[in-house]
């Protein structure tokens, strides 16, 4: 098999001399401020850390290659590069989807069952990775382990009052990005 | 009971969607449904999302749940981060900013054809500096199929990147040679900036034997890249070596005795 490889464009004929100045994306910095949070939607999407942990360095690849085309006037850095990563967290899953696997017949699935759609899942888990990590943490406690408010509070110090007002703003910022699509892969 | 401040409101709401009302609470809200009917709007859109997320359960609660897990990034991470824009070759770097750019076009290299450069693997192999070290640094991602092997997923990659030999991301074809009767070996190489990922689709190797993948260095230092059994369907592999793609010279199969069931010479980077 020949390598048949197309050859790079050269990237300076292309571009007109009337296009925006390229922004300035900082790959260190985008990282140190949305590094964790990008790697909690992956590796709770997808329940692997060392793949989590792939996909992140994926996102700020690609972000890299195409930092001439992010406006920022049109997204932040945060929103831009969960975009990217949604989609390839997307392919990740996707892949497994295709990927038959043998297993023994006591852990053979019921024919008849039906296995959630991890799609169906993923806007909800970056809905999730999206919020403040405070926000993050008392929606989490309240409505993914149980936890009561007051059990929550006297562990962390917070005010009832405050976490429940935490709840509901995380739980509405939530519905907002399901209901912009945050399903989809663009 | 006077109008609720929003805060109060929302208070209420969230202490209801966690049936964390106390009584007098319970009163409270009560009397604001029905002096506000979009309370009951509001409670019936955010308890539909709070059983979502019930959905995604606890993992300490025995129900299967994954919950929620919150990590930071290792230090490989963060090194492998910091180095997309350092080791980024210009060739891939497209429209990048800076002065530098618009004297920087990229020579493109000829592509080789791998009949024309026989032998790299074989000096690199057999050359007098030959350090027959295998490490294990390379972390395999093997994705073969069955034989209770444990299945892993292919790291994502763009298919829409293309260069010459080495690009970053780019999925570079190699031909195995040397294969038995009976299977069939397709294969690529990936450069990345962390090391170098072979993509492998095998077909009749005896199920449930054990293969290796082994990158070879220019050096002929060896890089083992990881394991996989031999199935009765079609196997799909990718394993990762901490080489950087220029210095890769071949991709060697080989079996549990170590000898080489299938090699492909891989181009040089730049030749």
């Amino acid at each position: 098999m020949t390598a048949l490889l197309t050859p790079h464009r050269t990237p300076t004929a292309e571009r007109s001399p009337m296009t925006a100045p390229p922004s300035r994306f900082d790959v260190d910095a985008a990282f140190a401020e949305h590094g964790s949070a990008l790697l909690g939607f992956a590796v709770n999407a997808l329940g692997d850390r060392g793949q989590a942990e792939d996909c992140v360095q994926e996102t700020f690849l690609r972000a890299w290659r195409a930092r001439d085309r992010f406006d920022p006037a049109r997204a932040s850095t945060r929103t831009w590069l969960f975009a990217i990563e949604r989609r390839v967290v997307i392919d990740v899953l996707r892949a497994r989807q295709r990927t038959p696997h043998l297993v023994t017949p006591d852990d053979a699935p019921d024919a008849a069952s039906h296995d959630p759609d991890p799609l169906d899942r993923l806007g909800l888990v970056e809905g999730l990775a999206r919020l403040s990590d405070e926000h993050r943490a008392a929606v989490v406690a309240v409505h993914l382990r149980g936890r009561t408010y007051r059990d929550v509070s006297e562990t962390t110090g917070v005010p009832v009052a405050t976490l429940r007002t935490r709840v509901h703003y995380a739980l509405r910022a939530l519905r907002t990005h399901l209901d912009e699509g945050g399903t989809t892969d663009d | 009971m006077t109008d609720p401040t929003p805060s109060r409101r929302d208070e209420l709401i969230a202490a209801a969607l966690a049936d964390d009302l106390s009584s007098a609470e319970q009163a409270e809200l009560d009397a604001l449904r029905a002096a506000d009917p979009t309370v009951d709007v509001e409670l019936a859109e955010l308890a539909a999302l709070t059983t979502r997320l019930g959905d995604l359960g606890d993992p300490s609660d025995g129900r299967g749940g994954a919950g929620w897990v919150d990590l930071e990034p290792s230090d490989d991470l963060r090194h492998r981060i910091a180095g997309i824009a350092a080791s980024e070759p210009e060739s891939v770097r497209g429209a990048a900013p800076g002065p530098t750019r618009a004297s920087s076009s990229p020579a493109v290299a000829p592509v080789t054809p791998l009949s024309a450069s026989p032998g790299r693997a074989a000096r690199g192999r057999r050359g007098p500096g030959r350090r027959a070290l295998v490490t294990a640094l390379g972390a395999a991602a093997c994705l073969a199929v069955g034989a209770g092997a444990g299945a892993l997923v292919a790291a994502p990659r763009d298919p829409h990147v293309d260069g010459p030999p080495g690009t970053l991301g780019a999925v570079e074809p190699v031909a195995f040679a040397g294969a038995p009767s009976g299977v069939a070996v397709d294969g690529d190489v990936v450069a990345h900036t962390w090391g170098t990922e072979t993509l492998l689709t095998v077909t009749g190797l005896p199920a449930g034997d054990a293969f290796t993948v082994v990158v070879v260095g220019d050096d002929g230092r060896e890089y083992e890249s990881g394991t996989f059994l031999g199935t009765d369907v079609e196997i799909d592999c990718s394993l990762n070596a901490a080489v950087l793609r220029e210095d890769v010279a071949a991709v060697e199969i080989r079996g549990a005795d170590g000898a080489d069931i299938a090699v492909a010479d891989v181009p040089g980077v730049g030749a």
